[in-house]
């Protein structure tokens, strides 16, 4: 059962939300790719459609794939903002799901040539607005912040 | 694993498949759907099945590598391939390794060429790669002198008598098949054709080209350029067949395998391309290949470990892996890749009952030829882990891309 609320998941079906996939490659440095076309399967798992066989991304995926390594994807609209962490569990290269993913791509722009469908299973989530996090941040650690905001 | 943490486990396991070989469970067998999986397919060495058994022509793991063989009721440690909790898995020893997935059916599979020839035989699927054999038959063999590792005729003589499966493909039959496979939107990414070599021409090996250019250009008519992405593995052709070659078809790259990277062991296992070739001019022409195709274009194809049969190969596999290494360099250093399979001592091969080398030598030559690309800057697009999908090696080069 997915980790993804049914409002995360509506915010993923979403093409109107912003959606960021940060990956790392072998030496940790980090790489961020903007696709609002990232989306949630049936089974709460994401779906990143990767168009370029060579790109950062696509190794560093592979790298994931391979040593067990999280992603990240930021996914924001609104008031609303949301960071999840997880691994990538399948890179499906052919068969029906990645044929159906390659017509879908083609609609959205004749040019677009799918390499990869990387399946992405969730493993952590937390809510990114500035409201919730300063709200952990207080609960956990109360000495950091600044007297005049407790001044009468 | 645990010593090799910076090679990708899913090509470990692929490695140790290849060289345990393995079996499927009742289960497993139960889980293959006709209409959907792959179970009868035209190969030039190995085998092609058993028409009486439906049996999955080959392993996809989750990371979209190939495992490309057959089971063998014969293996002394197999893994098994199971179906748990509604999973495909291999196991060892009971024990879960990875999830696996048979390699879909493509939508030709079940058509028929307007001669009545099942497009299944005319060409094979692999993940991303249309498999076309025009000719499977081996000259080599003619007189006793054919590769020591490989049943191709074997194979193909027995796929004749009990499939009626032609050695032979027609030009006609062969466009009217890539015609219908790319009808399939997002299913291939190259095609690559292979054959038994034939030695007969005014030039040893002029009727192998004819055979290559009469194929390349029927499946060509059905590309919008005349170069399309495409490849040959094939056998080692003079400058003047080469360019023949290139100037008359669609295709982009060629391979030529030199099977074993050792002169002396060359001369025992190939015999018959050592006498009619030579180890040295074999080389040669395939190097002379990357003026024509250019670097990175042009890779070599061996038998991993089979330079450890007895009794003349090595014995220790230290010694084995330097020079097979030190080899794969001097191809590199010209702009060859270097590519291997993992040896499996098949039944029709003349080397059925030898024994292959440790997993870790494979791994160990795995890295080793994938480093060589990085060092020599190498991209390996033509034979990569979607192409072919049997080269551990190449499967590394996707997670080192620059």
């Amino acid at each position: 059962m997915s980790i993804l609320t049914e409002s995360v998941q509506a915010l993923l079906q979403d093409s109107k939300a912003a959606k960021v996939l940060a990956t790392v490659d072998k030496q940790g440095i980090p790489h961020l790719v903007s696709d609002n076309t990232i989306t949630v399967n049936d089974e709460g798992q994401i779906i990143y459609l990767e168009l370029i066989e060579t790109s950062r991304s696509n190794v560093n995926l592979v790298n994931s794939i391979w040593f067990k390594r999280k992603v990240a994807i930021h996914l924001s609209k609104g008031e609303e903002s949301f960071q999840i962490k997880g691994y990538p569990v399948y890179s499906v290269i052919s068969g029906p799901v990645f044929e159906h993913y390659y017509k879908l791509a083609l609609e959205r722009n004749p040019e677009f040539d799918l390499s990869t469908v990387w399946i992405i299973e969730p493993d952590e989530i937390t809510d990114d607005t500035y409201t919730a996090r300063k709200n952990k941040e207080r609960d956990e650690h109360p000495l950091i912040t600044h007297l005049d905001r407790l001044a009468k | 694993m645990d010593k090799y943490k910076d090679v990708s486990p899913f090509v470990i396991i692929k490695s140790d498949v290849t060289r345990r070989s393995f079996i499927y469970t009742d289960r497993a067998l139960g889980a293959l759907d006709k209409s959907k999986h792959q179970y009868q397919q035209r190969v030039l060495i190995g085998s092609n099945g058993d028409e009486n058994a439906a049996v999955p022509v080959s392993l996809l793991l989750r990371d979209g590598t190939s495992i490309i063989g057959m089971p063998s009721k014969t293996a002394k440690n197999p893994y098994v391939v199971d179906q748990i909790d509604g999973k495909l898995v291999l196991t060892d020893q009971g024990e879960i390794v990875e999830e696996v997935h048979y390699w879909y059916k493509p939508d030709y599979y079940d058509k028929f060429t307007s001669s009545g020839t099942p497009m299944w035989q005319v060409a094979s699927s692999r993940p991303q790669r249309l498999e076309i054999d025009p000719n499977s038959h081996c000259h080599f063999w003619n007189k006793g002198n054919g590769c020591k590792f490989c049943n191709i005729n074997a194979n193909s003589a027995q796929s004749e008598k009990e499939c009626n499966m032609s050695k032979q493909l027609t030009a006609q039959d062969v466009y009217e098949t890539v015609k219908e496979a790319l009808k399939q939107p997002g299913a291939f990414t190259n095609i690559k054709m292979s054959s038994g070599s034939i030695l007969s021409g005014a030039e040893i090996f002029d009727d192998e080209v004819d055979m290559y250019i009469e194929m390349l250009q029927a499946a060509g008519d059905n590309f919008k350029d005349k170069k399309f992405p495409s490849t040959i593995v094939a056998s080692a052709f003079s400058e003047k067949q080469l360019a023949r070659l290139y100037e008359n078809t669609g295709l982009m790259t060629y391979t030529s395998d030199i099977e074993i990277p050792n002169e002396a062991l060359f001369a025992w296992i190939c015999k018959g391309k050592h006498k009619e070739v030579g180890y040295a001019e074999w080389k040669r022409r395939i190097i002379r290949a990357v003026d024509i195709f250019g670097a990175g274009n042009v890779s070599s194809g061996i038998v991993g470990g089979c330079e450890m049969a007895q009794p003349h190969g090595f014995t220790n596999e230290d010694d084995a892996l330097k020079a097979v290494l030190e080899e794969a360099e001097d191809f590199a250093s010209q702009g060859v890749s270097i590519v291997h399979c993992v040896w499996v001592p098949m039944h029709g091969s003349a080397f059925h009952n030898q024994q292959n080398p440790s997993l870790e030598y494979y791994v160990r030559l795995a890295k080793g030829l994938s480093d060589l690309r990085k060092k020599y800057r190498l991209n390996v697009d033509m034979d990569n882990y979607r192409k072919c999908g049997n080269h551990p090696d190449s499967d590394l080069d996707r997670g080192n891309l620059e």
